[in-house]
């Protein structure tokens, strides 16, 4: 970063501003990937309480290797001695979201939701980790593509108990509270997941919205509305997936899916969209 | 010192419940540890009632934003925390509630709080 100073019509008046940005006087046509100039890695002014730190790299020399061969001086003694445990949950939030392959603005927001959290101090207790992956399933649901518990589950080491009782403290702690979830909000992932053709995916997204405004399925966790509609579309169609299947990919046991599908195999005549091609007519869907 | 769960299905009086205690000190004092009954309170109290209709805990949730809470994946009832009676109500689609407070005034005050509130929500008239 460099520092500049301005001169304003002939009166000195100094200002000073902090460019973070790269070192102006690389006259490089090429958008190089390595900027020689530049001094220390981009800053997060957005997260870190501003380290600069001094860290010291592999020694060469003879001189830098004590007598057991360990490296005689050690990098990295005091980094940010502040927020280390904050670094450390988001490089812990950054393998979390890679797992899932999350977007960067995901990611973003929930660092930031970490940060505003671990500031406060009211959750100091929780383990960081369970913060975290909390963290994490608010921004998903922030950004309105929101994750089931369960998926959350799968990448973090946090038990589903604990990372609901975390987001339940989050949002009173912060003050904040989130929508309510959809079936439509999963249908496009579970549908790709499970390799069903377009025609399929916005069938069971009719078949589960419809139930839910007939109001078939009273008291469902929306998930397995979306389970069941899955299964109902996928079986009137060529690409037929077995209860399991859906039940793997959904994180919904088995039996849920039956008993969802038992409430609106009644009516499913109704809660077809009308083009719909059918492979298996309705009255030949299986009866569980 | 023990805390006591009560379960009873008859009108809730004081007294029935410092008898009720008493006896779950006799039956502690028989197992063989060394009981003293003092200082008896009330510390919370748990109801159950039902309403006549069936509620839409969507709409009932949206419309009390901050106060309702309602995690479809966590826990099938929507939770509504009182908090100047600091009683919680949890209410279920079925219409059926769970009201749990401090003391017996502060559930009834609850119930009557939040009949209004599910009233509006009701099944056959919201959706």
């Amino acid at each position: 970063c460099i520092i500049v100073y301005k001169i304003y019509n002939g009166t000195y008046q100094g200002d000073r501003v902090i460019d973070v940005g790269s070192e102006w006087r690389t006259f490089s046509n090429e958008k190089a990937l390595k900027d020689p100039s530049r001094v220390g890695d981009a800053q997060n002014p957005l997260l870190n309480g501003g380290d600069l730190t001094t860290m010291i790299s592999r020694g060469t020399g003879a001189a830098s290797f004590d007598e057991f061969g360990n490296s005689k001086y050690q990098n990295r003694r005091t980094m940010s001695s502040s927020d280390r445990a904050m670094l450390n949950a988001f490089k812990e939030i950054s393998t979390m979201a890679d797992r899932i392959n999350l977007p960067r603005n995901i990611v973003d927001r929930t660092n930031n939701l970490f940060k505003q959290v671990y500031e406060q101090k009211s959750l100091k207790g929780r383990a960081n980790d369970a913060i975290a992956s909390a963290c994490l399933y608010i921004a998903c649901r922030q950004e309105g593509v929101p994750r089931t518990f369960k998926e959350i589950c799968a990448v973090s080491r946090i038990s589903k108990k604990e990372i609901g009782r975390c987001f339940k403290l989050i949002l009173k702690a912060l003050e904040t509270s989130v929508d309510l979830i959809t079936t439509g909000d999963f249908m496009s992932r579970f549908c790709s997941n499970l390799g069903l053709p377009k025609q399929v995916q916005m069938a069971a997204t009719f078949i589960a919205r419809k139930a839910v405004e007939l109001d078939l399925v009273p008291g469902r966790s929306p998930i397995s509305v979306a389970a069941a509609a899955i299964y109902m579309a996928s079986q009137a169609s060529a690409e037929k997936k077995t209860q399991k299947e859906i039940g793997d990919i959904a994180g919904v046991a088995d039996v849920t899916i039956r008993q969802s599908y038992r409430l609106i195999y009644p009516r499913a005549a109704e809660l077809f969209p009308p083009d719909f091609k059918f492979d298996t007519p309705v009255d030949k869907l299986p009866q569980l | 010192r023990t805390v006591a769960l009560e379960d009873w299905s008859l009108t809730p009086l004081n007294e029935e419940a410092k008898l009720g205690a008493r006896r779950l000190a006799r039956c502690l004092q028989k197992l063989g540890f060394k009981v003293r009954f003092s200082a008896f309170r009330v510390v919370n109290v748990l109801a159950v009632c039902s309403m006549p209709f069936a509620v839409h805990l969507v709409d009932f949730t949206k419309n009390n934003r901050p106060i309702a809470s309602y995690e479809p994946e966590l826990h099938p009832a929507a939770t509504y925390r009182i908090k100047n009676l600091k009683a919680t109500v949890q209410v279920f689609s079925t219409g059926s509630l769970t009201v749990t407070g401090p003391n017996v005034q502060s559930v009834a005050s609850a119930v009557e709080y939040v009949y209004p509130l599910l009233y509006e929500c009701q099944k056959p008239r919201c959706k």
